[in-house]
């Protein structure tokens, strides 16, 4: 019951979290120079026609953008828990339809990196944290410090450079030229993973450094301690010693910073899909704010994304709670 | 004989070692971290290039030898691959460097690129302390340089496609991307520390308040964040506008980090005895703070202002990256990152690539000497292992 309870109130935080976070993107999407109406018709008259202030202003109504600040972010707010995001400020297609499984492949890119970064560091992280090889030790740290000085832009480049020359095959792009709009099917889903690979490896890249280098901290942290030196005492030993007692401590904080990660490789998809020529939702969001201004369209993506890291963040403080006895006595009493 | 001597060669020895004792037990703080920060090696390299590389971006106009911008750029050596300075060759050798000549050739045969043919036979000689650009240094302007070569121009990394000089530029970017770092570092820190201070001093509501705004401010991704900022910055700033509004921004985008750091350690410290007694007599809570908690933890701070230095770098260069952020006049490491994208440049050009290697080489420095600081910062190091 009180678990039900905490899980309610972690829910009801997410949500008043999630309205926080839209209200910044809403009004930073006000900042961006200019309206949705001016930009349409600028478009329009760019096509030929004519148009006045007058024209501005109807279409200004017509988009509901007269009403007050606080009102339309209210609507804005409320279309977009229903997943309805409008139209987009200069294709005039429908949000939702534009994305389409755009912002999903985004994310599953980003989830798969993610997954690919722990999966490697948290063995590495414990070996460097625990061994006392000097050697082994610089040299991890060496790579790990490369993946952070090496900018995902540059590694990304030097990539495709390299199979341009020797390949002949630049790797960019998430399909095959004949597989680009075809419905999904198992030969479009092999095309796809024939290619993902490349911005996966890419953001997996910077990632599985910084997740090295906070297992490794972590981890250093809870191998001195007395509990630790007790179970040694017991005649644990070996992997079991590290596995049993300071890892299952130390990737608690892991667990629990999760979101924020995923939040840290989306972060970088933008700049890889530029150079890829990723069309996923990156590369979409890269256009709408840097090339046309299109407010619609980059405040839904960034919604939707801080939605899923939000929804991220709630699942990973349930599952704390579920498998961590002290979180779980900490809200159980 | 013997014996004695041995007595006084251990009196001695106690001698030194109570010295030695007496000089741990009343070392400050910073000599500590000082005497266990000097024992890596690693550290220590990195500490001295990162040093370097600061005084390279310093004295940037002396060291380089021509005006990073337009103004110092050499129009008959377009996109010029690099001069390497040589002592001897065929013809002998000589005390002082020098480069060769070259003619360049631009014509339907070589696909009207332009080919640059070394003449080996004409020397250009390297002169000391030549004069030339003006430029202003610590508030002084000055017209002599490091090196020049008596006749025409020197490009140690060749030359872009406008004929600026890549090795000038490289040494100008250094300067603004560390000050870009440092701007932002600054206003992220003084956030940091009046957020984290008073959510951890605090604790209770006005904590779960601001950790909730924190969080809030965490989950919206930094570079859309950036994109959006940026995209509302007018066309018609001036470099030194955007220049200071980017690493603004940098700062005010950074804090929740730091700021989360700073309040684990307050939350930590706040219950200690030392507190308690300062509370009893009757000290208030700005006191505290200001003369009893802050310095408990300052070198926690000093060590994540560092770590959190590259960070910044790293933004600012894939902002400009972009082409959001620093914008042509102005040199930085971003800014010249951007030319290396060209696929004319990748293929052709690679010592464009060259800036590159000390944007790589300052972000490992800054890893290191971050690194090796909160090793040498932790005062339960040594027993530890």
């Amino acid at each position: 019951m009180q678990f039900f309870r905490f899980a309610l109130t972690r829910a009801f935080l997410a949500i008043v979290t999630l309205i926080m976070v839209s209200l910044i993107v809403f009004s930073l999407m006000e900042l961006v120079p200019g309206d949705c109406a001016e930009r349409y018709l600028a478009f329009k008259s760019s096509q030929g026609g004519a148009i006045t202030i007058a024209d501005i202003d109807a279409e200004r109504v017509r988009l509901g953008l007269d009403r007050p600040y606080m009102v339309r972010w209210g609507s804005w707010i409320v279309n977009a828990f229903q997943g309805e995001f409008g139209n987009s400020c200069i294709l005039r297609v429908n949000i939702a339809q534009l994305l389409g499984d755009k912002f999903w492949i985004s994310l599953w890119i980003c989830l798969v990196s993610l997954l690919v970064a722990y999966m490697i560091a948290i063995p590495i992280g414990i070996i460097s944290a625990t061994s006392k090889s000097p050697w082994l030790n610089n040299s991890l740290r060496l790579v790990s410090y490369l993946g952070l000085a090496l900018p995902n832009f540059l590694l990304a480049l030097m990539i495709m450079l390299f199979s341009t020359v020797y390949f002949g095959d630049t790797l960019t792009g998430l399909f095959s030229k004949e597989f680009r709009d075809a419905a999904w099917s198992f030969e479009r889903v092999m095309d796809f993973l024939s290619r993902a690979w490349l911005p996966v490896f890419i953001l997996a890249w910077s990632a599985t450094a910084f997740a090295i280098q906070t297992v490794r901290a972590l981890m250093s942290d809870e191998v001195g301690k007395l509990y630790v030196t007790a179970a040694a005492a017991r005649g644990v030993s070996g992997r079991r010693l590290l596995w049993r007692y300071p890892a299952r401590h130390s990737l608690g904080p892991i667990i629990n910073s999760l979101g924020f990660d995923l939040n840290r490789i989306f972060n970088e998809l933008p700049i890889v899909a530029l150079i890829l020529t990723l069309t996923e939702a990156g590369s979409l969001l890269i256009e709408a704010l840097a090339l046309s201004n299109d407010q619609q369209l980059a405040g839904a993506i960034i919604f939707m994304l801080t939605a899923s890291i939000v929804a991220i963040n709630f699942v990973t403080d349930i599952i704390l709670a579920l498998t961590d006895p002290r979180v779980r006595r900490s809200i159980l009493g | 004989m013997t014996v004695t001597t041995n007595s006084t060669t251990a009196n001695v020895d106690v001698k030194v070692n109570q010295k030695l004792k007496e000089a741990y037990f009343t070392a400050s703080q910073g000599q500590l971290i000082w005497t266990r920060f000097k024992k890596q090696t690693a550290a220590m390299v990195g500490a001295g290039v990162l040093i370097a590389l600061i005084l390279a971006g310093i004295f940037a106009p002396f060291l380089t030898p021509y005006d990073p911008t337009i103004d110092g750029r050499n129009k008959d050596y377009v996109y010029g691959a690099p001069n390497v300075p040589s002592f001897c060759d065929s013809n002998g050798c000589s005390l002082r460097p020098f480069i060769y000549s070259y003619n360049r050739t631009r014509s339907i045969k070589t696909n009207f690129r332009w080919v640059t043919e070394v003449d080996t036979d004409a020397r250009r000689y390297l002169t000391f302390l030549p004069e030339g650009d003006k430029y202003e240094l610590l508030g002084m302007t000055f017209t002599t340089h490091l090196f020049g070569v008596d006749t025409g121009k020197i490009h140690l990394f060749g030359t872009d496609s406008t004929g600026k000089d890549i090795f000038s530029r490289t040494f100008h970017a250094i300067n603004t991307s560390l000050a870009v770092g440092t701007i932002g570092v600054f206003i992220a820190f003084v956030l940091a520390l009046i957020i984290g201070g008073i959510s951890g001093y605090y604790g209770g509501w006005i904590d779960s308040a601001l950790q909730m705004m924190t969080d809030t401010v965490r989950t919206i991704p930094a570079i859309p964040l950036f994109m959006a900022l940026a995209a509302f910055m007018p066309d018609t700033w001036s470099s030194e506008t955007r220049f200071l509004f980017i690493s603004m921004i940098l700062g005010f985008v950074g804090w929740p980090t730091l700021a989360r750091r700073v309040r684990t350690h307050l939350l930590t410290e706040r219950n200690q005895e030392y507190v308690l007694a300062a509370q009893l007599c009757g000290a208030s809570a700005g006191h505290v703070i200001r003369r009893h908690l802050l310095p408990s933890f300052t070198s926690y701070i000093i060590v994540d202002l560092i770590i959190s230095f590259p960070y910044m770098v790293l933004s600012e260069t894939a902002l400009s990256f972009i082409g959001l952020g620093l914008k042509d006049p102005v040199n930085s490491l971003g800014v010249m990152l951007q030319n290396v994208t060209d696929p004319d440049v990748l293929l052709n050009y690679q010592w464009h690539f060259i800036p590159v290697l000390f944007f790589i080489t300052l972000v490992l420095a800054f890893v290191f000497v971050g690194d090796g600081l909160r090793d040498a910062a932790d005062p339960y190091a040594d027993t530890k292992k």
